[in-house]
Order: structure tokens, then sequence, then C-alpha cells
């Protein structure tokens, strides 16, 4: 199936069930984790990408990453920090992968657009404008996956 | 006398005018004003007392004021203020205060405490006790245009997401728009969610809407900070950006004091009327409800409960939108106790989360929310100020409530009925 717009990629994702979905969003956290250097973060994409996690190891790694997001917020009225912003996003988009699933939930995309947020808070503080790469990337890995 | 001593003293002198000097005067020391105070409440120290917080205030206007204090002061009956009294009390008047107004609200005589400790504050900036982190935020609001330092690009950046998630155009410096679109910082930073909310609610409702390129920031910290010079420049640069576009409606974001700054105080900083009409979000998406343009379909199906922001509601005076907005998508909304206008703070207001002075008592503080919400045991809290939503997550991180929190535009969007690319659920 070929992904070259984010219909296509929404589209596919939405196809997919939880445990792929989620194998799937923590590939993208992957792709964006050099960004973070929480260890609680790192935990939730391996609690994940683990064939056999169970329930409970979901519950305990969306503790974890739910806590880093929280720690990691910028507080009003304090000075922006670009690149620790970029962490706050990439705990957000861990979070996604490990969160309990309600209905109507797209968990991989969630976990996109939050990736996507970090490499933009990326480009935000390198002063380099404000295009990346990430989404072409985000595609490739999606397609990957799909054709594996 | 230190030259900011004197400084400082001069202008409390001059911010001395007639409400202060009666309410100084009609002060029956009932101590209701304690009572209201959260960090009275949850502390139990009486020096949170709200009308103690202000004594600084008062020793000055008794002894410039009033025939008795300058008799006493002139014979040395009365001590006049110090520099240190001053760095005293700006625990009190900055750490352990959000400005809240539930002090003002209960006072049986009507004293306006809030509007006493914002005068106060402008003498303490000015005598340099204001935290550094406050004084930081409004330099940094002036100098950039953000108290926490966005710039353009940032916004620039979120814009370019928010198309790519939505699939729908972020209108910039569109001249002739209905509505002017501000944020505040905090979105353009932590919630993205907003303006992509915002972003499908406009095109539902089929109205022009733009952000402006010179005056996206709605946060006033000249307000919070108590200099009204500093709150002067920063609305006016939201007057100009929208006199310059010639919209209809500025729309004030999810952020309290950005709405009491702009609709309520503005006019007054800048000395004349507005040539347009200033909304908080919720009162725009009310409008849309009761003309039959905001349609959504299905119900939250967890226990919601909503948490007032103390600006909106206590001094914004935005009761019942967010209420017909919740039952609009919830049929198992319940009140906390104290609700709407007598709500308690979330206790980051009013400067005191960008305080790192302040994390301790409000983190204490943050105790009497938490009492509530064990009260009537939410699934979910709904708010509509970023601020709020930050503090409320840190608070029931740090007692270890398993409590999410989300935006009402956020949640309202969630709801659309949306047939066209920018879906998110059909």
């Amino acid at each position: 199936m070929r992904i070259s717009n984010d219909e296509e990629f929404k589209a596919a994702l939405n196809e997919l069930d939880v445990y792929q979905q989620r194998r799937v969003a923590a590939a993208f956290v992957e792709s964006v984790l050099p960004l973070c250097s929480d260890v609680r973060v790192n935990a939730a994409v391996t609690a994940v990408k683990h064939p056999g996690v169970t329930d409970v190891e979901l519950a305990t790694a969306y503790q974890g990453a739910n806590s880093a997001r929280i720690e990691s917020f910028t507080q009003c009225g304090k000075e922006t920090d670009w690149l620790a912003q970029a962490g706050h996003f990439v705990a957000k988009a861990a979070q996604c992968c490990v969160k309990p699933v309600e209905p109507g939930d797209n968990l991989a995309w969630d976990a996109a657009m939050a990736a996507r947020m970090a490499r933009a808070c990326e480009s935000v503080a390198e002063g380099s404008g404000t295009r990346n790469n990430e989404t072409e990337k985000q595609y490739r890995i999606l397609y990957e996956h799909l054709n594996r | 006398m230190s030259a900011g001593l004197s400084r400082a003293v001069n202008v409390l002198k001059e911010v001395i005018d007639a409400p202060i000097a009666s309410y100084f005067n009609s002060c029956v020391h009932c101590g209701l004003c304690a009572e209201a105070c959260l960090f009275y409440t949850e502390s139990g120290d009486p020096k949170y007392t709200p009308i103690h917080k202000v004594e600084p205030l008062r020793r000055v206007y008794e002894q410039e004021y009033t025939l008795l204090g300058r008799l006493m002061k002139m014979v040395g009956l009365v001590k006049p203020l110090t520099d240190e009294e001053l760095g005293q009390w700006q625990e009190l008047v900055y750490d352990s205060c959000t400005m809240c107004g539930r002090c003002s609200m209960v006072c049986p005589v009507g004293n306006d405490i809030v509007y006493m400790v914002r005068k106060l504050r402008e003498g303490m900036a000015i005598s340099g006790h204001a935290p550094d982190g406050v004084v930081a935020a409004t330099k940094r609001t002036v100098e950039i245009g953000s108290p926490m330092g966005v710039k353009l690009p940032a916004v620039k950046a979120q814009v370019g997401h928010i198309q790519d998630d939505t699939g729908l155009e972020v209108p910039m410096d569109q001249e002739g728009a209905e509505y002017m679109v501000l944020l505040s910082s905090m979105e353009i930073i932590n919630f993205p969610e907003y303006l992509s909310a915002i972003t499908r609610i406009m095109k539902q409702a089929g109205k022009t809407w733009t952000l402006c390129s010179t005056a996206f920031e709605a946060t006033n910290s000249g307000i919070q900070i108590g200099v009204s010079d500093l709150a002067r420049v920063i609305v006016s640069r939201i007057v100009d950006g929208a006199e310059r576009l010639k919209v209809k409606t500025v729309i004030s974001p999810e952020c309290g004091r950005a709405y009491t700054a702009l609709r309520w105080e503005g006019p007054n900083l800048i000395g004349r009327p507005y040539t347009f009409k200033v909304q908080h979000i919720l009162e725009v998406l009310d409008e849309f409800r009761a003309q039959g343009l905001l349609k959504t379909q299905g119900f939250e199906e967890e226990r919601l409960t909503f948490h007032d922001p103390c600006q909106i509601v206590r001094r914004g005076g935005v009761i019942e939108p967010q209420r017909n907005l919740m039952r609009m998508v919830s049929k198992n909304f319940v009140e906390m106790s104290d609700p709407s206008k007598y709500n308690w703070c979330c206790g980051g207001g009013g400067g005191v989360s960008a305080n790192e002075d302040a994390e301790e008592i409000r983190l204490i503080a943050f105790k009497r929310k938490k009492a509530q919400l064990d009260e009537v045991k939410p699934d979910k809290m709904v708010t509509a100020c970023a601020n709020c939503r930050i503090v409320l997550e840190e608070g029931l991180e740090h007692y270890q409530m398993d409590l999410p929190v989300v935006g009402l535009t956020e949640m309202i969007a969630e709801h659309l009925v949306e047939s066209e690319p920018g879906s998110q659920k059909e």
C-alpha cells in the first residue's frame, strides 16, 4: 500500500488493530527518542515492543510515561527551552503508545502527531526553520511495517 | 530610606485612590476573607489572611492620608515601612496570592481585596520585590511579545503542524476576517490541540477567522506583576493588530488572566473603547451552539467535572457557556462543591506557577482541589485555562490521583460532526 499523504497515512493506521497500532506507534517514538533522556519514556517503548507484554506492564509503563509528560511541561511564565519541550512531546508520544484504549482512539496517529511536534520543537530550537522530514519518515515506517 | 523604597512608597501613595481608602475604612475585621482563601484554609497559617497581605499598603494609607496617622508619624509613634518588610511581604503578595478574587467576593462590606493586591504589587515591583520569574516573564512579553519567549517562527511551526493534522488552512493576517484568534504561550508550547480544535470548529461554523503575526499572544504578565504601563503595551499590541486587520471580534483563548486583562481592564489601560468586540472562546462556542452552528455527535461516557478558572468565571463573568457546552457532550456531568463563581482556584494563577519560590505552598493549597475531587470522584476533569490545566495535572500527579485533564474546546472538537478531510472521528 502506497502512503504519500496524511489522509492515506491516517486511513492505514485506522485499519490496524490495537496491538499493531502500539507497535507502529513505538516505532514513531523511537525515531525521535534521542530528543528525550527520560528513562521512563524509553521503558514505555521497550514494554510495547515486547511481544508478550501484559496489561499490568502496559499500565505501569503508562504511569511512567504520563509522569514524564507532566514533569516536562513548560510552566506558565517560564522561558521556553525548545529542546526540553521536544522531550515533552516525545514523552507524550510514548504515553500514546501505552495508554488505555477508548472508542474512537487512533493511538498511532496521536503518537505520530506528538512525535512530529517533538521534531518541530527541535527545529525551532536549532533556528533551522520549521520544516523537517519526520512526516515522510513516518510514512516509510508504516509502509515497512505493513509490508513486513 | 533607599531609592527603591522611596520609589515604592511614592507609588503606593499614588495608587491609593478613593476605593482603596474606603476599603481600609470599611474593613470590619470579620475574617471571612481568610476562610475564602485556599492558602489560609489549607495551611491554617493566619499570615495568609487576604486583608493582612495588603498590610504595607494600609500602613502607607494610614501614615499619609489619615490625620491620626500623620500625627503619630510626626511624633514617631508609628514605624515607617522598610525595605526589609517589603521583602518579607513578597511571599504574601506573590507566592500565596493567585488574585483569584474569592476574598473580594465574600467580603460583606464589598472590599475588592484583589484590587488592593494589584495596587500593592505595583509598589513591590518598583522597589525590586517582585519574584525574578515573574519579572523575567514580563520583560520577555515586552521585548519578544510572549512571557515564555515564543516568537513567530514557533507559531508558524505549530500552524504547519495543525495544517497537517487537520488538513485545513490556518489563516494568518487575513484582513477583514470576522474573528481574530489569540493564543496563550502555553497553548503554542504545550497544547497544539487547542489551535487544532479552533481550526476545525471554525470550519464547521463557516466563520472567517485569522491569527495575527504581530499579535498572536494573549497573556498579559503586566497585569500579573502589577505594572500598568507594561500591561498597556501588551494590550496595545493586540488592539493595533485587531484594528489593522479590521476584525469584528477578538477571541481570548483558554487563558484566564488574558481574558480579564483584555476584556475588562484593556479599554481603561489604553484610555478608549475598542473598535471590536472581545469574547472568551467559551462565549463564542456557546453562541455557535445557540445559533445551531456547532453540531456535535455522541456523548462522553465517563463521569466529568469542570474546573472553573477564576479569571474567566469569578472575575470574568463567564459562567453558563461552559455548562451549556459540557451538557452538549456529556450526560454524566457533575459539579464540584462550591461551583461556578464560588469555585476554588487551582492554586497557580496570578503568576504563582511562574514563581519557583511558591512551589511548596502551591502544592499545600492544592489540597482544597483534591478534597473537592475526592468528594465527587470524577473520571475526567475538564477546564478552560491552559495554566490551570498544567497546575491541576501537577497537583494530581503530586497527590497520586489518576485523573485525566482536558480542555473544553478540544473536547467539543472531538465530538464535531465532520464529513470532509480533516475529521478525526466520523
